[in-house]
């Protein structure tokens, strides 16, 4: 598959924007390399739909600036901006044949007709939705109606791509499916992306690059394994992961972390009055009550399948741990928990920073 | 017998009752038209000696008034009536056309009947036609983009309008002066006084200034705008009706559409704007066809509206441009009294096509679809 | 693979210089102005224009002479005309002489008024003071001109005859049109059959309507003579007596318009969520208790807009009158719309125009306060 010509940078530029007296979007600084897949990647009202309308074009930001390709598009219309856009509702014209939606960005653009056949054979091909081209969306199912919203975004082969949670209104098992063909395709393609989600699996797969936002502003942007093994705030350590992190509270002084009378060893330096510790279940172990660093009694003891996942009552907080799948500790039992020196993160809990 | 015998179901004795009123209301309904009808086919004598109610069996029926619509007058043989349709065809042509190349149409002697209703058919049709083109326009603008017209604009406007029929009226200057002085004031106040007033309205208010429209009782404009085609030797055009029946029903036509698109998903539009297309074909090729029952539907009643239309007719349509409906009132001045036999034969001729429209009509409204309009 | 099958790159993709129409990119810049300018500049034509020049016609007197039109000012005259002057009988009615009942009445409804100006002092703005004031002020000149005319046993003028055809008119409408409305939206069949039948009238032409009513409502050779015979009213004819007349007129006019009522309502009760009543059913309660409690408060909104509808259309009639009575007997039928009509037939432009304006502000005054009190209330409500 030829790779596109054009690739862009993408940069925003302290962008802000407020609808009305709510700011949505604050200072937001992104820069994105040519063929770079990046994810936007926070809850629902985190601004990062409207960082890619602002994007797109159908936005304008109340302040700061964006570039494609280092030129100016802050005031330029969408149509002028060389991308394409996926939406969530996939947005096909009902009255139209797949053949004619798909080839509709070319129509629009004037193209000879038998030009614009080819194009949307091609495109078609690459979604492999050929053998649907005179049918209607409605008769589509939503998959095969999310692969002529790709084509049609492909087939003018645009130095950027949008997509805005497109594989939320999929169920479970497909999207595992077109999950992988978007990965895929992107790296054959080569194209720069930008896509938003709610869902930290997609982000952690799909993405060169994530941008976590949270209430208009970016917690952090990294790999997925920076952001899974380093994460820079409370925010994004208990977002990411799956179960979430597990939440201690208590407080750090010189080297150790104490909490409900125990002080555990770890390389974190520092004073905080209070301070956070997150460890992920799996860098947690069970053990007997005498030999764990911390001991109480087990909450529930729920069998995975491959892992059984106990969580254990530790003052007002609650430890999840992934023990062997035949551990048979019974709700009540008393039972001790290791935890990894290195694999411990101390926040601090006034601004959820991360202390090192 | 008044238990209702399952939920969702009603007793027998509502039952009866509900079909007992519902009965007596479509009889008072279709009796009128009934009467009417048969009216048409009696003759002088049938009608004026009391009532009949049953054809062939109170009375015969004739065709007596139904000819004598057309033979009264000798332009309304079928010859006649056929050279008229090809001359029809032919004066539309020439209206077509008319701003490029000046064609005399052919003024034939034509037989009345027909001359009202190809009349009413025209003007029904070209009026309804400009309307829903320029409401539905209206209406997906105020549903798809931002307004702010400031306040003081607006006010500036209205005051030099005053001014400019204060001229003409009282001060007696030439019509076209006035209003190009009154026009060129207003660009250039426009400009001087950029700047100076903040309010602005939105398009909540445009919408409910364009709607408000319809509160306008007709007797108000009637005549001013007499005056205003007499001035400029449009009185008794075509052309004149149909601007004034597009403006009369225009409320009814932006309140309608208005509510068909703020219905349909922005997505749709939003995509076609990043693939390049502009607001124009967004509206013709991807918002239109997707409202078509609702274009429909509001076609359908704004037809109807224009085809029963009374008051302009009569002050303004006074020879050539007759509608039906003031041919049917010219039949009340006869020397002889109302002859209701024939009168009651232009009337069918007259309700036919509208009935027609209604029936159709209905079917959207059964759909629903112009309800939504009416909750919102 | 190449991504075209055909070897020649298509030269359009880019979408940089080659999409730039200067023309065309400029009309689609200011595509708001275009699209909403033919409609904006026929109404200003057609509408806006004439209004304002018509309150030129109502303060003038106005002759066509040789070369156009002359104006000369006169002030209010034409509109005094009405109130004091010549015209007040047939404007107003007679109002003297004013009868105890007539006074009484009229105290009673003034007191209402002023408490409710009072009590609404407290929670509206001063702009919503101002609407109130001027809609009680409307009010208590029009108890006035009623209580001082037909409560007091005088005849009534144009004014109150369209009052009559507008207030009761629509009332009589809207409970036979919701009550039909009601039983279509039982489960019975031929619902289809109904709403097609019911719906004609609607669509015929007004001057038909005349005309049919007119020939239906004939005592000497219409339809009903020999049950008027039957009830030894032979004698009667309805056309003579002012009251009568209007209430023929009446139900001429809701002939025509119960239908739209009916169409309306009827969408209304059936968009009522079947669950609802089907939940109320299962609790025991009886008809009439459902379409008190639940069915008639989720379409108060909808009557109300539609009854408001049906009142801006009604101040508007004049085929019915001028065809069915030709304002008779006497001015008796005649709306304002009919009298302004006449007086333009005998030339006298000015007083036509007064009399339109005074139907005007009529009209706007009782429908905004109609709007404003009832059916903003209702939408409030029920939070629509």
């Amino acid at each position: 598959m030829q790779g596109f010509d054009r690739q862009a940078a993408v940069r925003f530029e302290n962008v802000e924007k407020s609808f009305g007296d709510v700011k949505v979007l604050r200072n937001f600084d992104l820069e994105v390399q040519p063929g770079e897949f990046v994810v936007l990647l926070g809850a629902s009202g985190s601004g990062k739909t409207t960082a890619l309308r602002i994007l797109s074009g159908l936005e304008k930001p109340s302040g700061g600036q964006v570039y494609i390709d280092e030129e100016n598009v802050t005031d330029v219309l969408p149509k002028y901006r060389d991308i394409s856009m996926v939406f969530q509702s996939y947005a096909l014209y009902p009255h139209k044949t797949v053949a004619d939606n798909i080839s509709f960005p070319l129509k629009v653009r004037g193209m000879v007709k038998s030009d614009m056949d080819a194009a949307t054979l091609s495109a078609a091909k690459q979604v492999q939705i050929e053998d649907l081209l005179a049918r209607y969306p409605r008769e589509l199912s939503g998959g095969q109606r999310q692969r002529v919203a790709l084509a049609r975004a492909i087939i003018r082969q645009p130095s950027v791509f949008l997509m805005d949670e497109p594989l939320s209104n999929l169920d479970a098992k497909l999207r595992g499916h077109m999950r992988a063909q978007l990965k895929h395709m992107q790296k054959s393609m080569g194209i720069t992306t930008i896509y938003v989600t709610h869902d930290q699996i997609e982000a952690m797969t799909l993405a060169h690059r994530v941008a976590i936002l949270e209430k208009g502003v970016l917690q952090q942007l990294a790999t997925p394994a920076e952001i899974y093994n380093n994460p820079a705030n409370l925010f994004v350590a208990q977002f990411i992961g799956s179960p979430p992190m597990n939440v201690v509270h208590g407080s750090l002084n010189e080297g150790q972390f104490i909490t409900n009378g125990v002080a555990i060893q770890t390389s974190v330096t520092g004073q905080a009055e209070k301070a956070i510790m997150g460890v992920r279940p799996e860098d947690c172990s069970i053990a007997a009550s005498a030999e764990g660093t911390l001991s109480g009694e087990i909450f529930t003891n729920e069998l995975i399948g491959d892992h059984a996942l106990v969580t254990v009552d530790w003052g007002d907080d609650q430890i999840s741990v992934k023990a062997p799948k035949d551990f048979a500790g019974e709700q009540g039992d008393t039972v001790g928990i290791i935890i990894h020196r290195d694999s411990l993160f101390v926040f601090d809990e006034s601004n959820g920073q991360r202390m090192r | 017998m008044f238990e209702a015998p399952a939920i969702g179901k009603m007793s027998p004795m509502a039952k009866i009752l509900a079909y007992t009123l519902l009965g007596v209301w479509s009889f008072f309904v279709l009796f009128p038209i009934y009467w009417v009808v048969i009216t048409s086919f009696k003759d002088m004598t049938t009608v004026n000696q009391g009532p009949f109610y049953i054809p062939f069996i109170d009375f015969q029926p004739t065709l007596e008034a139904w000819r004598s619509q057309f033979n009264e007058d000798p332009y309304c043989t079928v010859s006649a009536i056929g050279r008229q349709l090809w001359l029809l065809v032919y004066n539309s042509a020439v209206f077509v056309v008319s701003p490029v190349v000046a064609l005399n149409p052919m003024q034939p002697q034509i037989c009345k009947i027909y001359l009202a209703f190809t009349n009413s058919f025209v003007i029904s049709i070209f009026s309804t036609g400009l309307c829903v083109l320029v409401g539905s326009m209206a209406a997906y603008a105020l549903a798809r983009i931002k307004y702010a017209p400031r306040f003081g604009n607006i006010m500036v406007f209205v005051l030099l309008l005053i001014i400019v029929i204060f001229a003409t009226t009282y001060v007696g200057a030439p019509w076209w002066a006035s209003s190009s002085v009154g026009l060129a004031l207003f660009f250039f106040l426009l400009r001087a006084l950029r700047g100076y007033f903040k309010m602005s309205l939105k398009n909540g208010d445009i919408l409910f200034w364009i709607i408000s429209q319809r509160i306008l009782p007709p007797i108000v404009v009637v005549i001013p705008i007499y005056v205003m085609f007499q001035a400029v030797g449009m009185l008794d055009t075509h052309l004149a009706l149909i601007l004034l029946y597009a403006v009369a029903n225009m409320p009814i036509v932006v309140w309608l559409m208005y509510d068909f698109f703020t219905n349909l998903p922005i997505e749709l539009e939003e995509s076609a704007q990043l693939d390049g297309a502009t607001r124009l074909r967004i509206f013709w090729e991807i918002v239109l066809p997707l409202t078509r029952p609702g274009l429909a539907a509001t076609t359908l009643l704004t037809l109807v509206l224009c085809w029963n239309e009374y008051l302009f007719a009569v002050f303004l349509a006074t020879v050539k441009v007759q509608t039906m409906p003031i041919m049917v009132a010219a039949k009340n001045t006869g020397e002889k009294g109302i002859l209701w036999w024939e009168m009651c034969a232009i009337i069918v001729v007259m309700i036919i096509p509208v009935i027609i429209m209604a029936i159709l009509l209905t079917r959207f409204i059964s759909k629903g679809v112009l309800m939504g309009a009416v909750k919102g | 693979m190449t991504l075209y099958t055909t070897s020649r790159q298509p030269t359009v993709i880019s979408a940089g210089v080659t999409l730039r129409n200067r023309l065309g990119e400029w009309v689609d810049r200011h595509s708001g102005t275009f699209f909403i300018a033919p409609c904006a500049t026929l109404i200003l034509i057609f509408a806006i224009f004439p209004t304002i020049y018509s309150i030129f016609f109502a303060v003038s007197r106005v002759r066509f002479t040789g070369d156009g039109l002359k104006f000369r000012y006169v002030g209010l005259r034409n509109f005094s005309k009405q109130f004091f002057g010549s015209s007040e009988v047939h404007f107003l009615g007679r109002t003297d002489p004013v009868s105890i009942f007539g006074y009484t009445i009229f105290v009673i409804i003034v007191v209402a008024l002023l408490v409710w100006l009072w009590r609404s002092q407290k929670y509206t703005t001063w702009v919503g003071m101002i609407g109130r004031t001027i809609s009680a002020a409307m009010a208590i000149f029009l108890s006035w001109i009623l209580c001082a005319s037909f409560l007091s046993g005088n005849a009534i003028g144009t004014l109150y005859t369209t009052l009559f055809y507008v207030i009761i008119g629509c009332t009589f409408q809207f409970v036979i049109g919701t009550g039909l409305a009601f039983l279509c939206s039982q489960p019975i069949s031929g619902k289809n059959f109904f709403r097609v039948v019911f719906f004609i009238p609607l669509m015929i032409t007004p001057l038909g309507v005349g005309y049919a009513m007119r020939m239906v409502a004939d005592v000497t050779k219409g339809p009903f003579e020999p049950l008027l015979g039957f009830l030894g009213l032979s004698d009667w004819i309805w056309s003579v007596d002012a009251w009568s007349a209007r209430f023929v007129m009446m139900v001429g006019d809701s002939w025509q318009w119960i239908p739209f009522i009916f169409i309306c309502m009827l969408a209304a009760l059936e968009n009522v969520p079947g669950d609802h009543v089907e939940a109320a059913q299962v609790d025991g309660a009886s008809s009439p208790q459902i379409f008190r409690e639940i069915i008639w408060p989720q379409v108060l909104p909808v009557a109300a807009t539609v009854l408001l509808i049906r009142m801006i259309e009604a101040f508007k009639i004049v085929d019915l009158p001028n065809i069915m009575t030709g304002g008779g007997p006497g001015t008796a039928t005649e709306s304002m719309t009919l009298q302004s009509m006449y007086i333009w037939r005998a030339n006298d432009m000015g007083s036509s125009a007064a009399i339109a304006y005074l139907l005007l502000i009529l009209t706007v005054v009782v429908c905004a306060s109609f709007f404003n009190y009832v059916v903003l209330g209702q939408v409030k409500k029920v939070g629509a």
